[in-house]
């Protein structure tokens, strides 16, 4: 029986305190799953709280056929996508005002020299990304930036394996005119 | 957008390093578990155990079909009409062998 398995089990058997090992196992692979979806620092932990908490109450429920770290991933991936739906409603969590005039300059010119910095890479996905619905955003997330085969995808959010691959296909062009959107506006105006 | 420029964006971005968990992450999770009760395991069910449950909807079924049969019977007697049995031989004689053969 493997390390993980004998934490589990005592877990089970009453050890309580043993989950905050787990806990620690685990939360910086929480953390990466959910920070592809919410960047407010605040926010991020109070979701990744809720997935650890949603996997506490449903332990006994854990059958062991896929490694631990894949369940609980499976586990913040749907707590973000209840997020999101919840937070449609809301202001987005970055604004087109928080990307910086390099971002913008790379975006607008094919023949920028400038290579792209990472963090602002990440806002500028992020700002597209909000043209998309909740579970079109995951899928794409899922797809292209977790590398996540369809298979997986189909199996976390409950839907036919052709279905992630149609919508797939449509977020991505979707995501592709939202940055193209984007890289019209002037920049005293916001996208609407 | 080109492919290739937007290709280049999604690696970029895929790169990016997510926040630190704070030192007491952990901790803070233990204080929000305690009391919170744990979901129960779910039952499982051998194939054995699934025919079983199964079983009572399936004898009540084929008891319909039976009963289904008999009264098509009993009406196809009281109105004169051939009955199954009756159908069923002269199918048989038409289009397979002779009764008489036998």
């Amino acid at each position: 029986m493997s390390d993980e398995a004998e934490l589990l089990q005592r877990i089970r058997a009453g050890a309580m305190d043993e989950f905050a090992e787990l806990v620690q196992r685990h939360q910086s692979r929480v953390f990466a799953v959910l920070y592809r979806y919410e960047r407010d620092p605040q926010r991020l932990e109070d979701l990744a709280q809720e997935t650890f908490l949603k996997a506490w109450r449903a332990l006994d429920q854990f059958d062991a056929r896929a490694p631990f770290e894949h369940w609980i991933s499976r586990i913040a991936v749907r707590t973000a996508l209840d997020h999101l739906r919840r937070a449609k409603r809301h202001q987005g969590t970055v604004g087109f005002d928080d990307l910086g005039e390099d971002v913008l300059d790379w975006l607008r010119h094919d023949d920028q020299k400038n290579e792209l910095e990472v963090h602002g890479a990440a806002e500028l996905l992020q700002l597209a990304m909000q043209e998309l619905s909740p579970t079109d955003r995951v899928i794409i997330t899922q797809l292209e930036l977790e590398n996540r085969s369809i298979k997986e995808i189909a199996e976390t959010l409950n839907i036919s394996s052709i279905a992630v691959r149609v919508r797939g296909v449509r977020a991505r062009a979707r995501l592709k005119k939202a940055l193209e959107k984007i890289s019209q506006v002037k920049t005293s105006e916001s996208p609407k | 957008m080109n492919e290739q420029k937007f290709k280049h964006l999604l690696a970029i971005a895929g790169a990016e390093k997510p926040p630190v968990p704070s030192a007491a992450f952990a901790a803070d999770m233990m204080r929000l578990v305690r009391g919170i009760p744990r979901l129960p395991r779910p039952l499982t069910f051998s194939l054995f155990d699934q025919l079983n449950r199964l079983f009572p909807r399936i004898a009540t079924a084929a008891a319909a079909i039976i009963l289904l049969c008999f009264a098509g019977e009993f009406v196809c007697t009281l109105t004169g009409l051939p009955e199954v049995g009756d159908a069923t031989a002269q199918l048989a004689t038409d289009n397979l062998f002779d009764v008489e053969d036998l």
